[in-house]
């Protein structure tokens, strides 16, 4: 329980300051029966359809094994991130969360570590860039739920009708997205930015750059600049679809034919292949040229606690059912709906979804070529690089002092971080 | 004589012309809101325009209600409890301390109303941060009365009220005296039910303010229990999927409201326009 | 000041007491507004600037203190200075194209006979509607990019390809839909505060003008009703100028993208969207306090520019 003297000078305060106000908000969040203990849980929206039903069922499941405990379950659309940031900032904010761990969230002490949840087996069997991911100081932080990755979708059709060949280097791309430029169809949807979230990382990636390596921010080179140069050559082409219905994570820009190619997650693949059967073709972000790689960014949910809660037991045990014990709703949240790359390597194996051509490939791409930022990498320095990446290709700034720019910004940042 | 008057004529169609043209033009987004509010989304981004649906699908309205990720229903309890509530408290609290600064002799009380005055000048740009520090410290985050509170305390209404009660006729002030009335009795009895007015007027401006601000509900609503309408709306923009037809039947739904108040309140909307103009 | 009569000693009292009562009445009526306004108004600034001067990352409070090194790291953020660049084009634009254009339809609706409140009407009505929905109406259907919003259709007529209006940097469409927004919500608004003040003006000025022969309607405008509109005319620029600077609502909605997606904000990027991403995506709560200031300090410098070119009349100021 939250101590009660603080309790009662809040609510003292509430009800001094704020008579009116207090009641007429009459219901207060706080648990008035306290038999039940009831976790609150926080999803960002998942667009699939029974995604919902499903993360509420799990709750459901746990509460039948745990009568004394009841999950809430707070489906969240729109901006996540920042408002699952600003619920940590408070007394009332979620016990289960899924999030990307940053190493600000376990220097303001909003998470609990999750060592012991861990056998020595579930270690081995857990893929280990995602531990790695979600360590700091050497102590874990968060419990995978699933891989994401991303890859470049394509109709097989179009580009033989168009004598187009899967690119194998950014430019083969922008000559390919030219070729399929038809009156009423773009060659290529990186999202309504032009790409510039969703190649943010992607790009100098691609040209064998990085961005913060042993506490250094690296990513101040000719290679990152001619990387996003490229984004800007792109986007001036006139094969970039803009202004879509939907974003780069929904594909139907693709299904619907707005685009003959379009850059999405490995999530959207059953939707996409139930419309477009065996014409769908896909790659990986192809090398940025013949010194780079290709290239696909290792993304997903984590599972973390909230170690300002008063029940961080709990909320442990439940991360631990759900997330590293229960191999069947990890299952079914992987691969029931949209389609992720479990975390688990044996269930990664074990998936007969994951065995048809394309989620094949994407699963072993992911493991050879996926990429990732640490843990300290965050938000303000992501909003840095996204604003120097805007500048450049909407607003045609100079891309090497923008780069730089961006550089100096990150350094400040993770100066503030490290001191 | 005669040309001048053609020349009238002229000036006079003219203007017609000119004003119903933009009047055209200003109702525009009401009927686009209407029309893709009654066509399904395959109909609403085809290529092919369609001035008004054959057979309009109003059953977007019910779906809207429906879908799990819309939370319509949330947004438009929580919008009318906070509209309602900032209605309500501000103007009692608004016009009680109007009324001490107006008519209770009060050493320093001129003081107290130049501070008063002093707040206008702040922006909400440099209190919106701390404010949520505030409130997240005394738990007002994910919280309708968290979103509520601020708005309740309006310099503007308290100058507004304070220079309404200044006019007031001091006979039918010393006759409630001599009735017995005391600063209470007065202010119950007597200003109150002569305030109907300006209430009305201060009123409905707080409550479309209410109603419509979305900055201080977007900060302090994060848990979808806690949104307002237009929260819900916004997220219609930002969310995962996009459903076209149920984001502008939330549109219709969420602008209807205001639209019959400002039609049957007119009188009192103008009058509060003026208000805030600095005229009385 | 003198007590002449009997019972000097009961009068006394009884002032007390009455002194007491008027002092105690004014304390409790001002009470709930003055508690109210000290908690949302003083709390907050001297909240906010200890917030400014402080490291405040992932946390609410001060206390980390580093002197003004936020003022001066925001200061140097070509980010931030790119914002308030931003903001004060959008201010000269909105500002003296909103006053023109409702002083002008003022002066049209004023002077039609029948069908007024028609017309009066339905310039008002858009004021009802918030900067969300009409965002919303903006950028999905009005300004759509793609071949079904509203404006490609009617260019699609002349035979024209569809325009993304809203991701397109040059040239600056979105300036058009973002400009067009606000128009479309306020001017109504100053309108009928303009209508009111125009039914304020003695009919006599007029026909005493009609006797010096002034007939012409610009020789009327600009001698009887644009000086009797003074007062008016300087609170609504200030009205304006104010919110002008305060935009948000429809620079987040309109251009706005979303967790997965960056959207089209760094296009124009008013302050206060830097503020929020700096406090609430970026959790440094000491760097947005400080941003807030900065707003501040130049939202007070244009309003004194403007009352110094202007005359601040017997104008105030609303929220």
């Amino acid at each position: 329980m939250s101590s009660f003297q603080q309790l009662s000078r809040r609510e003292l305060l509430k009800v001094f300051t704020f008579a009116g106000g207090a009641m007429l908000a009459g219901c207060s969040d706080k648990n008035p029966n306290g038999t039940k203990l009831t976790l609150t849980q926080w999803y960002h929206e998942y667009g699939e359809k029974g995604t919902f039903q499903a993360v509420q069922h799990y709750a459901r499941e746990y509460s039948l094994l745990n009568p004394h405990i009841a999950v809430r379950v707070v489906w969240v659309p729109g901006d996540y991130g920042t408002k699952l940031a600003t619920a940590l900032l408070t007394p009332d904010g979620p016990d289960v969360f899924e999030d990307q761990l940053t190493e600000a969230m376990v220097s303001a002490g909003q998470v609990a570590p999750l060592d012991d949840l861990f056998t020595p087996e579930d270690l081995k069997d857990f893929n280990a860039k995602d531990i790695a991911l979600n360590s700091v100081g050497g102590k874990i932080y968060g419990v995978k739920e699933i891989d994401d990755m991303q890859l470049l979708y394509f109709r097989k059709s179009v580009l033989k009708a168009a004598g187009v060949k899967p690119p194998t280097t950014m430019d083969e791309l922008i000559a390919a997205a030219h070729a399929l430029t038809t009156p009423t169809r773009k060659g290529i949807f990186l999202g309504n930015d032009g790409g510039v979230t969703a190649l943010l990382t992607v790009l100098p990636w691609s040209a064998g750059s990085d961005f913060l390596v042993d506490n250094r921010i690296v990513f101040n080179n000719p290679r990152t600049v001619a990387s996003y140069e490229k984004l800007l050559e792109l986007n001036q082409s006139g094969s970039l679809l803009m202004g879509a219905p939907t974003d780069w994570w929904d594909p139907s820009s693709l299904t619907q034919g707005l685009a003959a190619m379009q850059w999405c997650g490995l999530w959207a693949y059953p939707k996409i292949h139930s419309i477009l059967g065996d014409d769908l073709g896909a790659i990986i972000w192809p090398a940025f040229d013949n010194a780079g790689v290709p290239v696909t960014s290792l993304g997903g949910w984590t599972a973390m606690v909230n170690a300002q809660r008063p029940y961080v037991e709990e909320a442990k045990k439940f991360v631990k059912w759900l997330w590293i014990d229960n191999l069947k709703d990890q299952l079914d949240w992987c691969v029931g709906y949209g389609f992720h790359v479990p975390p688990r390597l044996s269930l990664a194996k074990r998936a007969p979804q994951l065995s048809a051509p394309i989620p094949a490939y994407a699963v072993k791409a992911l493991g050879k070529y996926g990429q990732a930022t640490p843990p300290l990498w965050n938000a303000a320095m992501t909003s840095d690089l996204t604003n120097s990446l805007t500048n450049i290709v909407k607003l045609g700034h100079n891309a090497a002092r923008s780069v730089s720019n961006a550089a100096t910004q990150c350094t400040r940042e993770l100066n503030r971080e490290l001191e | 004589m005669r040309a001048r008057s053609t020349q009238e004529k002229i000036a006079v169609v003219s203007r017609y012309i000119v004003l119903s043209l933009l009047a055209v033009i200003f109702l525009l987004p009401f009927y686009l809101i209407v029309r893709n509010a009654l066509m399904s989304d395959s109909q609403i981004t085809s290529s092919h325009w369609v001035w008004f649906p054959v057979h309009p699908h109003w059953h977007n309205f019910v779906s809207l209600f429906h879908d799990p990720d819309a939370f319509m229903y949330e947004g438009l309890k929580n919008s009318a409890l906070i509209a309602f509530g900032t209605l309500i408290l501000q103007m009692l609290f608004s016009s009680m301390a109007g009324y001490a600064l107006a008519r209770i002799p009060m050493r320093g009380s001129n003081i107290i109303f130049f501070l008063i005055l002093g707040t206008l000048m702040i922006p909400s740009a440099v209190t919106f941060v701390p404010t949520f520090a505030l409130m997240a410290t005394i738990g007002g985050v994910n919280t309708v009365w968290g979103i509520l509170t601020p708005g309740v305390f309006s310099a503007f209404s308290i100058f507004l009220f304070r220079q309404f009660y200044l006019r007031f006729p001091d006979e039918i002030e010393e006759a409630g005296k001599l009735d017995g009335l005391g600063y209470f009795g007065i202010y119950w009895r007597l200003l109150l039910p002569n305030s109907v007015s300006i209430m009305m007027a201060l009123g409905i401006l707080a409550f479309v303010g209410s109603w419509n601000n979305f900055l201080w509900p977007l900060v302090i609503g994060q848990d979808p229990s806690a949104w307002t309408v237009q929260i819900v709306l916004s997220t219609f923009l930002t969310a995962q999927t996009v459903h076209l037809h149920e984001l502008f039947a939330a549109t219709a739904v969420a602008v209807a409201p205001l639209i019959v108040i400002f039609l049957f309140m007119q009188r009192y909307i103008m009058e509060g326009a003026k208000f805030s103009s600095g005229k009385e | 000041m003198s007590v002449t009569h009997q019972n000097p000693e009961t009068r006394v009292k009884e002032r007390n007491k009455s002194h007491l009562r008027t002092t105690l009445s004014f304390w409790a009526f001002m009470a709930p507004a003055l508690i109210g306004l000290i908690l949302f108004m003083g709390v907050p600034i001297i909240w906010g600037f200890l917030l400014s001067l402080s490291h405040a990352q992932n946390t609410i409070h001060f206390g980390h203190f580093i002197g003004i090194r936020n003022y001066t790291d925001l200061l140097t953020d070509p980010e931030f200075l790119n914002s308030l660049y931003t903001i004060v084009i959008f201010t000269l634009f909105i500002v003296p194209i909103t006053f023109v254009f409702s002083l002008w339809l003022a002066l049209m609706v004023n002077k039609v006979g029948r069908g007024k409140a028609f017309f009066r009407t339905v310039f008002f009505i858009p004021t009802a509607v918030s900067y969300a929905a009409a965002s919303l109406i903006w950028r999905m259907s009005l300004f759509n990019g793609t071949a079904f919003g509203f404006v490609n259709h009617l260019t699609a007529l002349f035979g024209m390809s569809p325009i993304a209006w809203i991701g397109t940097a040059s040239p600056p469409w979105y300036w058009l839909v973002l400009v067009t927004v606000r128009i479309w919500l306020q001017v109504g608004f100053y309108m009928i505060i303009f209508l009111a003040a125009l039914q304020e003006i003695p009919h006599s000025l007029y026909e005493a003008a009609a006797m010096d022969g002034a007939t012409g309607g610009w020789q009327v405008l600009r001698y009887i009703t644009l000086p009797q509109l003074r007062a008016t005319s300087v609170s609504i620029l200030l009205l304006c100028l104010i919110a002008a600077f305060q935009a948000f609502d429809e620079f987040y909605n309109i251009l706005g993208g979303s967790g997965a997606s960056s959207g089209n904000i760094g296009l124009a990027r008013p302050p206060l969207v830097y503020i929020y991403s700096i406090a609430l995506s970026s959790q440094d709560f000491g760097m947005g306090a400080a941003g807030g200031f900065i707003l501040t300090a130049l939202i007070v410098m244009f309003t004194v520019v403007q009352g110094k070119l202007f005359g601040f009349g017997e104008s105030r100021e609303g929220k």
